[in-house]
């Protein structure tokens, strides 16, 4: 049975989640949108598009301590982080929650990464539908969709006259307010977002490895690191040693495949030394290699790649170019 | 699309494939969003159809001359956009033999993001103060139109009247959103160090941690590596994910250059800028 | 959370450490924890992080035979940050150690086979404990060919031993330096070119090669020349790592990771996505 939330339920009860949990939720900032901490739950941003940055980096951080280094009389102890308090990510999106759900595929398994693993335990999504697909949305066909509430403790979806709550989880469950009412109307028909075909994409990237398609995209490409941090599925990360004034601490912070460090070793070999070689990983992780592990493609279609990116890579356009030269090629 | 200039643009750059004269030509094409323009290489005859120009074309493709030093390349250049090719020839990045530059005459971009038009010129244009490129070989032209002649640094002026504490505040608020995607500096045509200080391991300059105090060590440095280099293209601020506005940073110390050494750069390729000379009469401040 | 966070290293001590070259120590580590020092198990090719605090953490190939003392042993080249930081450490420091990680030589799989070995510079760093594995069960593999180069004489990483390896049955070592100095009367030759001209078989042969990437190239090359096959060819990957688990996805080849489905891989597995040197 689905729930009924009018807008001041709903906001009552996200102040009421404000006392045992951290509340992560959309906020206005300057022209964006991100996911910040409230103290208050009329700070959130109920009529967002998308959030600037996904929900990741709440399981992720951009920057988070792993350890720091005691030194005692000679004895050296290592004091690992660890997570203080229970979260409530509210406002996310279908998309992004599978995003988190792919995340957990590698951070997840075994060994699992401790601090991913503890956030992830002690965090509530709570998702909201999308209203309408925006032009670089394409979710549906990433295994998701506007109105997926696969990945998520509880799915909001607005109506004219509240939100329609559909609760997914014990965890989620055990959050619901006394002041939400039962509702037996439907659910409102999704959006449809573009659809982009996909199914021939890994046969095709077999035979594209050594392609002149990479360098030519890659002429375009500047090599920054938007589209992997702007990404939901994006988990490199770096890691380093900081030492301050006797303070030492193991720091990781996100990293991309496509900073010309990233695979540089000491001594300054670089297996991806070219800037072809690591936009081609880029693609080659998320369309063949993530899916030949993991079963699942490393895309959502959340679109916020193609929305940021400065000089227009598309992910759509080259999933829709590799298909065809291979389609070109095998003819 | 401005069909005048397109069209000169396509002209030229098939007669420079064809002759042979370049291995291919850097322009725009339509984006993806059917809207906008992106970055184009044409390097075949066929791919000079898809060259275009308009009010979207805000890229500088002299960035894209960094990463073509061995071969020939004809590049459309904006005015503005021009003035980095004085930065690199200047900075014997670029060697003039190996570039063909096809200027347009520009009458202003408007700010764009993917599937976004607005209809106003970007800030920069309308205090825009070059007619045509400062150098080119062949010029697409059209005619000019009237340029708003506004005062240059009216935002710059305003933050200096502020207190040191809330500017402090300020950036400290913009800064701690960077999240050190490095589009700023990967857009930028004067930013081409082979290993950016940011990266250094040994010395270490700044560290990985995206946070505000490292965020700042970055960015203030790489404003700073600019200082009399920043020829005012924009595009970092244009790149920013985050919407930092550095255009802020980048014109308060061109700001700066003019009052001190008055000088621009990229206006001409033999003059040095300041920060890459020094005269003995120069004083320092730092004698005593 | 100690063994339940995979990114918190045991802590140890170093016990000794030895001047190998003038750029490589071999560093002598004891795990402080006894339980840990009885059950950290490992195989030749293995590789564990060295943690260096203050400065950070890199991964090595763990160069001691297990079992055969307590003691692990690291062949260390002095060539960044987190290397310097290790050459600094003298007997009683305590460093952190992580691992062992990765997949090692399936040596069991290669009885009855002549063994060829070549190995450049630091790279015969992970070949140390396969030589002597093979060494002491001689009686388990055909005959083995050991080719070790480097730029100079004094380059030479694991000297000391050389002599117990060219006295050991039906083995050969051919050393072979890039420049020689007044005191070499060896080959000067490039690793490449000395299997050419030594031209082992491929017959129930398989070939071992670890080296910096430009000698790999061109020694596979000969390899495959001389017959060799992908499945017979068997290399280590040096890749640069953070974290050993496969999460950091820097260390990713195709659909591989070299932490984690490496560093041992045979030709034959990874070709596809190499990218050329």
């Amino acid at each position: 049975m689905n729930l009924l939330a009018s807008k001041d339920n709903l906001i009552r009860w996200l102040d009421l989640l404000l006392h045992e949990h951290v509340v992560i939720a959309p906020v206005r900032v300057q022209g964006l949108t991100l996911f910040q901490p409230i103290s208050k739950a009329e700070e959130v941003d109920l009529d967002f598009d998308n959030t600037t940055l996904p929900p990741k980096g709440w399981f992720l951080p951009p920057t988070e301590t792993l350890f720091s280094v005691q030194r005692n009389d000679g004895q050296t102890k290592l004091v690992p982080a660890m997570v203080e308090r229970d979260a409530l990510i509210f406002g996310v999106r279908p998309c992004d929650a599978r995003g988190i759900a792919l995340m957990d595929k590698p951070l997840l398994q075994e060994p699992s990464d401790a601090l991913y693993r503890e956030r992830h335990a002690r965090t509530v999504l709570v998702g909201l539908s999308c209203r309408q697909a925006r032009p670089e949305c394409f979710c549906t066909s990433m295994g998701s969709a506007p109105n997926d509430a696969s990945y998520v403790d509880i799915l909001l979806t607005e109506i004219e006259v509240g939100y329609i709550v559909q609760v997914t989880s014990k965890k989620g469950k055990m959050l619901l307010p006394e002041s939400f009412t039962e509702y037996e109307g439907v659910l409102p028909t999704p959006p449809e977002p573009r659809a982009v075909p996909i199914k021939d994409v890994m046969p095709a990237m077999k035979g594209l490895f050594d392609d002149t398609y990479w360098e030519r995209l890659a002429d375009r490409c500047l090599h920054c690191s938007i589209c992997a941090y702007v990404c939901p599925t994006c988990y490199c990360f770096d890691v380093r040693d900081y030492s301050d004034r006797g303070n030492i601490e193991r720091v990781r912070s996100w990293e991309s495949c496509q900073s010309s460090g990233f695979t540089r070793i000491a001594g300054g070999y670089n297996p991806r030394a070219t800037k072809g070689s690591r936009l081609k990983q880029r693609f080659y992780h998320k369309l063949l290699y993530f899916p030949e592990q993991f079963q699942d493609i490393a895309c959502v279609g959340c679109g916020r790649c193609i929305k940021a990116c400065p000089v227009n890579i598309d992910i759509r356009e080259i999933i829709d170019d590799l298909q065809q030269l291979e389609a070109k090629s095998g003819a | 699309m401005n069909l005048e200039l397109t069209q000169q643009i396509r002209d030229q750059a098939r007669g420079l494939l064809k002759s042979g004269t370049v291995k291919g030509v850097i322009g725009y094409e339509r984006a993806s969003d059917g809207l906008t323009a992106r970055p184009f290489f044409a390097y075949e005859l066929t791919g000079t159809d898809q060259l275009i120009f308009d009010e979207t074309c805000s890229h500088n493709l002299v960035k894209y001359l960094l990463d073509k030093k061995g071969e020939k390349m004809a590049v459309v250049v904006k005015p503005c956009d021009s003035l980095a090719i004085n930065l690199l020839l200047n900075e014997e990045q670029i060697k003039r033999e190996m570039v063909f530059i096809i200027g347009v005459s520009c009458t202003g971009v408007v700010e764009t993001a993917w599937n976004q038009k607005s209809q106003t010129l970007q800030a920069r244009c309308q205090t825009c103060r070059l007619p045509k490129p400062v150098v080119y070989d062949f010029l697409a032209e059209q005619e000019p139109i009237r340029r708003l002649e506004g005062e240059l640094y009216p935002d710059i002026l305003e933050m200096e009247a502020k207190p040191i504490a809330s500017r402090r505040e300020f950036w400290h608020e913009q800064f701690g959103r960077c999240i050190r995607c490095y589009a700023c500096r990967q857009i930028c045509p004067g930013c081409y160090c082979p290993e950016c200080f940011a990266e250094q391991l040994s010395p270490l300059w700044v560290g990985i941690r995206i946070a505000l105090g490292e965020n700042e060590l970055w960015q203030t440095n790489r404003t700073l590596h600019l200082a009399g280099r920043c020829t005012g293209c924009n595009e970092c601020e244009r790149a920013c994910p985050m919407d930092i506005p550095l255009s802020l940073l980048n014109r308060k110390l061109e700001k700066e250059m003019e009052e001190l050494f008055s000088f621009r750069a990229g206006l001409t390729s033999e003059e040095q800028p300041p920060f890459a000379t020094f005269r003995k009469e120069e004083k320092l401040g730092f004698e005593e | 959370m100690g063994l339940e966070n995979p990114f918190l290293p045991y802590l140890a001590t170093i016990k000794s450490t030895v001047e190998l070259t003038p750029d490589v120590k071999l560093l002598r580590v004891e795990l402080e924890d006894a339980a840990i020092r009885g059950s950290f198990d490992y195989k030749p090719g293995q590789f564990a992080f060295l943690s260096a605090f203050g400065e950070g953490e890199a991964p090595f190939g763990i160069v001691s035979l297990p079992r055969h003392q307590d003691d692990l042993e690291f062949a260390v080249r002095q060539i960044g940050t987190v290397t310097r930081a290790l050459h600094e450490l003298e007997p009683g420091d305590t460093l952190g150690v992580r691992g062992p990680f990765g997949n090692y030589f399936p040596l069991e799989d290669y009885a009855g086979k002549n063994m060829v070995i070549i190995g450049g510079g630091i790279g015969m760093a992970p070949l140390r404990p396969v030589i002597n594995k093979i060494l002491e069960q001689r009686d388990n593999y055909g005959n083995l060919l050991v080719i070790n180069g480097a730029r100079t004489p004094q380059d030479l990483v694991f000297r000391p031993e050389f002599q117990t390896w060219m006295e050991a049955p039906r083995t050969q070592l051919e050393l072979t330096v890039d420049r020689g100095d007044e005191h070499w009367g060896g080959r000067v030759a490039l690793v490449p070119d000395v299997l050419r001209e030594l031209a082992p078989s491929p017959d129930n042969a398989i070939a071992i090669i670890c080296g910096p990437p430009i000698m790999i190239h061109f020694t596979l090359a000969v390899l495959k020349g001389l017959g060799f096959k992908d499945d017979q060819i068997v290399t280590t990957l040096e890749a640069k790592m953070k974290c050993g688990l496969g999460k950091c996805a820097r260390c990713n080849v195709g659909d591989k990771y070299v932490c984690q489905d490496g560093p041992v891989f045979t030709l034959e597995q990874i070709s596809q996505f190499l990218e050329q040197p």
